[in-house]
């Protein structure tokens, strides 16, 4: 049909005009430090957003923690990490990147989700950081949509950007969502930090700032 | 205005209606006696046509449903704390005159502000469940008139005008000097007090002298002063004993409220709450809070001590709860200019308790290395009230994925081949190994009986992945992933 992206075009600006609200924000938040996320997302995390983060064990989410650690830290946030494992390795990073983290160390799916549902309207953190992977993923993915849509709303209009790591698609309409494939190896081990990060690759998923301007 | 009364209504009524939730709203009236010969000695107002004297069975027969009930002494001794910690919120000199009346000597207050701390203390009355009033005037007798005609606080900036159109009974006549002023026409205490002092003395003798200085609003007595509490403890026995949170939380918040008044009388806050729960078992639950925060906010403590209750299980029903504040000085401190504190300290710290409900109390924090080599050694802290500035970047900087991992080690079975694994079969990761670094051997505490070596290998799966071995006396795990 002709003209149909500038009709797409002037919809989407009609709605933004209309629901100013509603109109994605990129970035806002705090930068993970992972340029590849990073330029994914617009500059950062969004700030009261939900961002799902999909990464396989060894796909480099641990570095984007990392990355995520040491930027708030520089910047005097607070970081809040709902380990649904329990798998941070404090003695893994700097001990001065752990001064501003309050970690939760869950054992179940249940801890994490209502350890994730009290930060995100906590209001002190800049970043809260819902770890679900070493979580079985077919018990996640049978979580009622309702939790993930409690968490999103929770989210929205607070000040914390939400992380959710997961091992797989699973927030249902996330309204950003970014895959990971990083081949670590264990040549890698003597590259520094920074450069590992920067060679992280992301699949753009749902909610690249140029692929749509709306919410879902 | 050099003394303060705070009294209340139908004391007995609603110190009982505020020990019990399921008296709430409903008509209510205070009996006296047993059986048959059970009288009214107090109704509530929702108790229609209940009035005192009557008969209970009269009693039941003009008012269905209303709910008779003895006076409840243990929830009166309550209540009287609960208004003698406001009255001493108002100045350290208080007087216990009587259930459910406290008079207040205000010399040395600040005259300005003692109306608007007043009606303050009745407001925080009422949502503790008991309304009282509050009067202020030249001397006691004065103040308690005022009090009993306030709504809910009177000020008598000029006593002759307050007292004139008062009615007689406000001085307790005797019913002959009552009968004999009837007689003469006076009804009001401004009629009696136009009547010179010595004439009315002289026709009614020391007591009609005596009432007409009542009336006056002129007899002043010395207070009988009563101690400010200095501890902090209230304590309550179920009968019969509870088995839900709901009655318990219910008394926990009256004890709060009386608690937080009690601590602010004295100028300090609540640095710890102490819950002690007395089984039916003769058993005991109990349970510290040390609060992050110091301080005399009563929702706080509820949500603190609710967090807790929702977690408990015991054994046998409580028949007993007692709850302690330990004082501190209130916090005073000043952030730096450049410091990054909480916005809202308050719903951080009770987070951070529920959290600790929810997982634990020794799984929530911020963690620190702790003070060894050996593997995966870290404390778990109170988290910072600011965020320090950060130190300069590590030197060496940071290399290599990082750590993630698995808790408990997953046991795993490793193949050597000239000293060096050569195949993996774990719960966590299986397959050959193509690349291996290591050993690196850490071992500490050898003088101790929990002495530990472990060694250290990472290592790259052929079909891909990082993973990070330990072998230890016990045999091969794998520790965690390299991500």
């Amino acid at each position: 049909m002709s003209g149909g992206p500038a009709t797409l075009a002037a919809l989407r600006s009609l709605l933004a005009a209309r629901f100013p609200e509603k109109a994605r924000k990129t970035g806002g938040g705090p930068a993970t430090g992972v340029a590849a996320v990073d330029e994914a997302l617009g500059g950062g995390l969004p700030a009261g957003r939900l961002t799902e983060l999909v990464a396989a064990p060894g796909g480099g989410a641990q570095l984007v923690l990392a990355g995520l650690l040491a930027s708030t830290r520089g910047a005097r946030q607070r970081l809040a990490l709902v380990d649904g494992a329990d798998g941070f390795a404090p003695d893994a990073v700097p001990a001065d990147h752990l001064r501003h983290l309050v970690w939760v160390r869950c054992r179940t799916a249940d801890e994490a989700f209502a350890a994730g549902d009290l930060l995100v309207r906590d209001g002190n953190y800049a970043a809260v950081v819902l770890d679900l992977r070493g979580l079985a993923l077919r018990a996640l993915r049978r979580r009622p949509a309702a939790a993930w849509y409690r968490l999103q709303r929770a989210a929205e209009g607070g000040a914390a950007a939400v992380l959710v790591l997961s091992p797989g698609p699973l927030v249902p309409a996330a309204p950003c969502r970014l895959g990971l494939r990083a081949p670590l190896a264990l040549a890698d081990r003597r590259v520094p930090r920074a450069a590992l990060a920067a060679g992280l690759a992301v699949d753009l998923g749902r909610g690249a700032p140029a692929e749509a301007e709306l919410a879902g | 205005m050099n003394y303060a009364v705070l009294w209340v209504r139908d004391f007995a009524l609603h110190a009982l209606r505020r020990s019990d939730p399921a008296l709430a709203g409903r008509p209510l009236a205070l009996i006296a006696g047993e059986g048959r010969r059970a009288v009214v000695t107090e109704a509530a107002p929702e108790a229609a046509g209940v009035t005192p004297g009557l008969a209970a069975t009269l009693a039941m027969a003009r008012c269905p449903g209303v709910i008779l009930r003895p006076r409840d002494p243990d929830a009166e001794v309550e209540a009287n704390r609960l208004l003698l910690a406001a009255a001493f919120t108002l100045a350290p000199r208080v007087e216990f005159t009587g259930p459910g009346c406290c008079t207040i000597d205000l010399q040395g207050a600040d005259p300005d502000r003692t109306g608007a701390a007043m009606r303050l203390r009745v407001a925080e009355l009422a949502r503790a469940g008991l309304p009282a009033q509050g009067g202020a005037a030249a001397t006691p007798l004065l103040a308690a008139y005022a009090a009993r005609c306030a709504e809910p606080v009177r000020l008598v900036p000029d006593a002759r005008a307050f007292l004139a159109p008062l009615p007689l009974a406000f001085a307790e006549p005797t019913p002959a000097h009552a009968e004999i002023l009837r007689g003469w026409g006076i009804d009001t205490l401004g009629r009696l007090t136009a009547l010179p002092k010595a004439e009315v003395g002289r026709r009614l003798g020391t007591d009609g002298a005596a009432l007409w200085e009542r009336a006056a609003g002129e007899a002043t007595r010395v207070l009988r002063l009563v101690a400010p509490p200095t501890t902090f403890i209230a304590e309550w026995d179920y009968d019969p004993p509870v088995e839900s949170v709901e009655p318990l939380f219910f008394r926990l918040r009256r004890f709060a409220e009386r608690l937080a008044l009690e601590l602010r009388a004295a100028g300090v806050v609540a640095e710890k709450l102490t819950l002690r729960l007395f089984l039916e078992d003769e058993t005991e639950h109990g349970r510290d809070f040390r609060l992050p925060e110091p301080g005399a906010d009563v929702d706080l403590w509820l949500r603190v001590l609710l967090a807790h209750l929702e977690t408990v299980r015991t054994a046998a029903r409580v028949a007993g709860v007692r709850l302690a504040a330990t004082p501190a000085r209130p916090p005073q401190k000043q952030d730096g200019l450049f410091d990054t504190g909480l916005r809202d300290p308050a719903v951080f710290w009770e987070n951070l308790a529920r959290l600790g409900a929810l997982v634990g109390d020794d799984r929530v924090g911020t963690p620190a290395p702790a003070d060894t080599h050996r593997p995966d050694a870290f404390t778990l802290g109170k988290p910072a009230e600011t965020v320090p500035a950060p130190a300069p970047p590590p030197v060496p900087a940071p290399r290599g994925p990082v750590l993630r991992r698995f808790r408990p080690p997953r046991p795993a079975r490793v193949v050597c081949v000239e000293e060096r694994p050569a195949q993996l079969e774990s719960e966590a990761a299986q397959g050959a190994v193509r690349a291996a670094a290591g050993p690196w051997r850490v071992s500490g505490d050898w003088w101790r009986p929990e002495a530990w070596a472990v060694e250290t290998w990472q290592v790259e799966l052929a079909g891909g992945g990082v993973y990070q071995l330990a072998r230890t006396a016990a045999g091969w795990c794998v520790e965690g992933v390299l991500d």
